[in-house]
């Protein structure tokens, strides 16, 4: 069996495992985006803890070219104890070009105030070319703010784009401070992955 | 680098084992009162003080919260208990995975409408305490 394999059958195998793609019931969420992939603004409104719908104006840098997503997240599975959360998302996606052009994957975190781990796995067809892509991330917070404090967590992710079929492992930064958040990481190999979001 | 990544995948398959946190129960200088459901909870009494500085005609609940592990995903919390115009105030407690809510004295407070509105935050209510001023 492959690493590749190996890799694919782990993320889903690790059920406990994400960032927030859903928010409170009636919440609405501002995310941008950017790395060696594409370039977006993803909105998306809850109108229950458990789905999301919302709209992602992308340009994508690997397929060179401009479209939209209209997105559906779904939370498959949740368990809150006193000290962890974990989730299981399901993700999916239709461009603006036609029903041909789609995505769908799943997702999912487990995170206690300390430590973060993470992965996605996602599945794009397109008129052009069809891909996967697919990502791990593990985190620790150096320091355990109260609430309203600065936060901070330092990560490692490692990802993969089956049109570049190679991974990159790099470190990311995460901070959030309120209601913004924003995620920064750089690889030799991809550049920089930065994440912005906002919630209202 | 193959060994890294199976040590990322292979970390999170812990996070299946029941929390070895959850149940735990520390007696280290909390304040210390009977629960509507025979179970005690544990309050920071300090910030529990700074909490009611300045409130007056006022009721606290303290609720106890499950899955509560981040500033960022507890904020809708603050959110839904502030649409109430009879809440004052309200902190979280991340540490303790406490939410405090300063109602107004006459409101009637409802465990059910809390743990509705910590739901729809995606979060589970597991206790209350109602504490008068």
């Amino acid at each position: 069996m492959g690493i590749r394999n190996l890799c694919i059958i782990l993320c889903f195998l690790s059920l406990d495992l994400n960032a927030r793609p859903i928010s409170y019931s009636g919440g609405s969420t501002l995310m941008a985006f950017s790395d060696n992939m594409k370039n977006s603004i993803y909105y998306h409104y809850s109108p229950s803890y458990k789905y999301s719908l919302g709209v992602e104006a992308l340009k994508d840098k690997q397929l060179d070219k401009d479209h939209a997503y209209f997105r559906l997240t779904y939370l498959l599975n949740r368990k809150n104890t006193r000290q962890s959360q974990r989730n299981l998302y399901f993700q999916s996606g239709v461009s603006s070009e036609g029903l041909d052009s789609h995505f769908y994957g799943i997702h999912g975190d487990w995170e206690t105030r300390r430590w973060f781990t993470g992965f996605g796995y996602k599945q794009v067809k397109t008129d052009l070319e069809d891909y996967s892509s697919q990502y791990i991330q593990l985190g620790i917070a150096p320091y355990l703010g109260e609430y309203g404090d600065l936060h901070t967590w330092i990560m490692l992710k490692s990802k993969k784009n089956s049109l570049l079929d190679d991974w990159s492992t790099y470190p990311v930064l995460k901070f959030f401070k309120g209601d913004f958040l924003i995620e920064l990481g750089y690889s030799d190999k991809t550049q920089w992955d930065i994440h912005a979001m906002y919630r209202f | 680098m193959k060994k890294l990544i199976t040590l990322l995948l292979l970390l999170p398959l812990a996070a299946w084992a029941d929390d070895p946190m959850e149940g735990h129960h520390s007696h280290e200088g909390h304040m210390h009162q009977q629960l509507i459901d025979g179970e005690s909870l544990e309050v920071d009494a300090e910030r529990f003080d700074k909490f009611i500085e300045r409130l007056f005609d006022a009721q606290i609940a303290i609720v106890s919260v499950k899955g509560m592990v981040c500033d960022f995903c507890a904020r809708g919390i603050e959110k839904t208990f502030k649409k109430d115009k009879s809440v004052f105030k309200v902190d979280v407690d991340l540490t303790r995975g406490k939410v405090l809510i300063a109602y107004a004295k006459d409101r009637k407070i409802s465990f059910e409408d809390i743990k509705s509105k910590i739901l729809a935050n995606g979060q589970n209510a597991t206790g209350l305490q109602i504490v008068e001023l």
